[in-house]
């Protein structure tokens, strides 16, 4: 019994591990830890593109316009869940923490944390978790996807 | 007596007729891989399979942290911390990006109604055997040729996911990345069978029957031949280039995959991963495939990779700042 609570221990542990945030390639490589920024402003342009959804913002600084562009996930993810390119309206302005990237010259940085002004995370709009439906559960929940095909058969 | 026998083996040669005309189970669909059980047992649990109680414990877990992360922040949070922000991993001190982006699965593996403690079942311990003297080395010889080139100096020095070339995991066997996209389309005819992996498109293109290609042709994801044993789609697959390795394996990695349709909706996939100049026995994995309600989406990679620049002209910025490039 003891051996088995520990594994249920171990287990669950393990499953808060397995959550690390990975990407296709070292974030670290890209931005620079001693460039920490936080930046709000309005979305005046979306890349819903792989490997990484790219959110334009333009940021007021001194009275000037800035365009700062973020970096995000994969756009498959949101797509499963019925988030589309429209989901974010341009003009929604948003607050983003993040380091900007290596090369100071240019207006990038990773989205750490983009949230709405209010705090709310982005996408969050809806419930669900964004796993594919496969139906062995009618609790699931979540907006319906657009692209519907008979999975295995 | 003759009538006997010759009528007997008329039977045995229509069965045999039969059972060759049999249509071939079709793993044709789109499907996922994803699971939160690991590919290695963890420390402390000793048996393959879980009680309903730790699974269900396991998969509870997993969603108050998901719900969790995708609490709201405080409007008012500062920048975060100079120097970095203490994350590991791929998100290397930098934080990488929210929660909501993600979708590792939920579910703990389930193969043959047994909830599993990890995608390995050989060895018993559910762990990868350890690395040869050889692949130690050849692993140091990798760092060291890699820290001696510089490895921010030309694009073609850095990973080959990072470039978009291939999956962020391997492609064969077809292990989850545990982070998002684990979902797979196969597509199947008498004479191929495609296995589609939606990160990074990798289209692997198996050929029923015939032999593998000479050893010095090496396609990317390595060559797939394939035969059916029974109800039972066996992949062997060879010839995989220096560039890709699983785990450390190298040029002699061969890995067999066995399909089966454990039901209307489920594939069990095994997979036997055998390589002596890396590993110093082969190992064995069982991942349930589950069937999904929707196409899976191009993933593009090249599309939108600022990443691969960024990084380039970030180093090209710090040896500025440092003044350490060196002419060559």
């Amino acid at each position: 019994m003891r051996k088995t609570v520990a594994a249920i221990i171990v287990l669950a542990g393990l499953a808060i591990a397995s959550r690390t945030v990975l990407a296709h390639h070292a974030f670290g490589a890209e931005f620079d830890p001693n460039a920490p920024i936080r930046l709000q402003g309005k979305v005046v342009r979306l890349e819903w593109v792989n490997p990484h959804t790219w959110i334009h913002i333009e940021v007021i600084k001194d009275g000037k316009p800035e365009e700062w562009m973020v970096e995000g996930g994969t756009p498959n993810t949101l797509l499963r869940r019925g988030i589309t390119k429209d989901t974010l309206a341009y003009g929604t302005e948003v607050i983003v923490d993040g380091y900007q990237t290596k090369d100071h010259s240019l207006k990038r940085a990773n989205g750490r944390d983009i949230t709405f002004t209010d705090g709310r995370k982005l996408f969050m709009g809806s419930s669900g978790t964004g796993a594919p439906r496969d139906g062995s559960d009618p609790t699931e929940g979540g907006t319906k996807p657009v692209p519907k095909k008979p999975g295995g058969r | 007596m003759r009538i006997a026998i010759a009528f007997s083996l008329a039977i045995v040669a229509s069965v045999g007729l039969i059972a060759q005309q049999k249509p071939r189970p079709d793993l044709s669909g789109t499907w996922t891989n994803a699971t939160i059980t690991p590919l290695e047992r963890p420390q402390g649990v000793t048996d393959l399979v879980l009680s309903e109680d730790a699974a269900t414990r396991m998969e509870r877990n997993i969603v108050a942290r998901r719900d969790k992360l995708n609490e709201p922040s405080d409007p008012n949070r500062p920048a975060p911390p100079q120097g970095g922000d203490g994350s590991t991993g791929a998100a290397g001190n930098v934080g990488g990006y929210n929660n909501f982006w993600l979708d590792p699965g939920d579910r703990v593996a389930v193969v043959d109604g047994q909830r599993r403690s990890s995608l390995i079942i050989d060895p018993p311990d559910g762990h990868v055997p350890a690395l040869t003297a050889e692949a130690r080395a050849r692993q140091g010889a990798r760092l060291k040729l890699a820290a001696g080139r510089g490895q921010y100096d030309h694009p073609e020095y850095r990973p080959l996911a990072e470039r978009c070339l291939l999956s962020f995991g391997p492609t064969t066997p077809l292990v989850p990345n545990y982070f998002y996209n684990n979902n797979i389309q196969i597509v199947q005819t008498p004479d191929h069978v495609m296995i589609l992996m939606e990160m990074v498109h990798d289209a692997r293109i198996v050929r029923i029957g015939g032999t593998h290609l000479p050893k010095h042709i090496r396609p990317w994801m390595g060559d797939s031949i394939g035969r059916w044993e029974g109800e039972t789609l066996v992949v062997d697959t060879t010839n995989f280039p220096p560039q890709q390795n699983f785990r450390g394996s190298s040029e002699n990695l061969h890995v067999i995959e066995r399909f089966r349709r454990a039901d209307a909706r489920t594939i069990n996939y095994r997979f036997t991963v055998d390589d002596p100049t890396t590993f110093t026995a082969p190992f064995t994995g069982e991942i349930p495939f589950r069937a999904i309600d929707e196409l899976i989406y191009e993933y593009a990679c090249h599309e939108g990779n600022y990443a691969l620049s960024n990084v380039l002209s970030g180093a090209r910025n710090e040896e500025k700042r440092l003044g350490t490039k060196q002419e060559k």
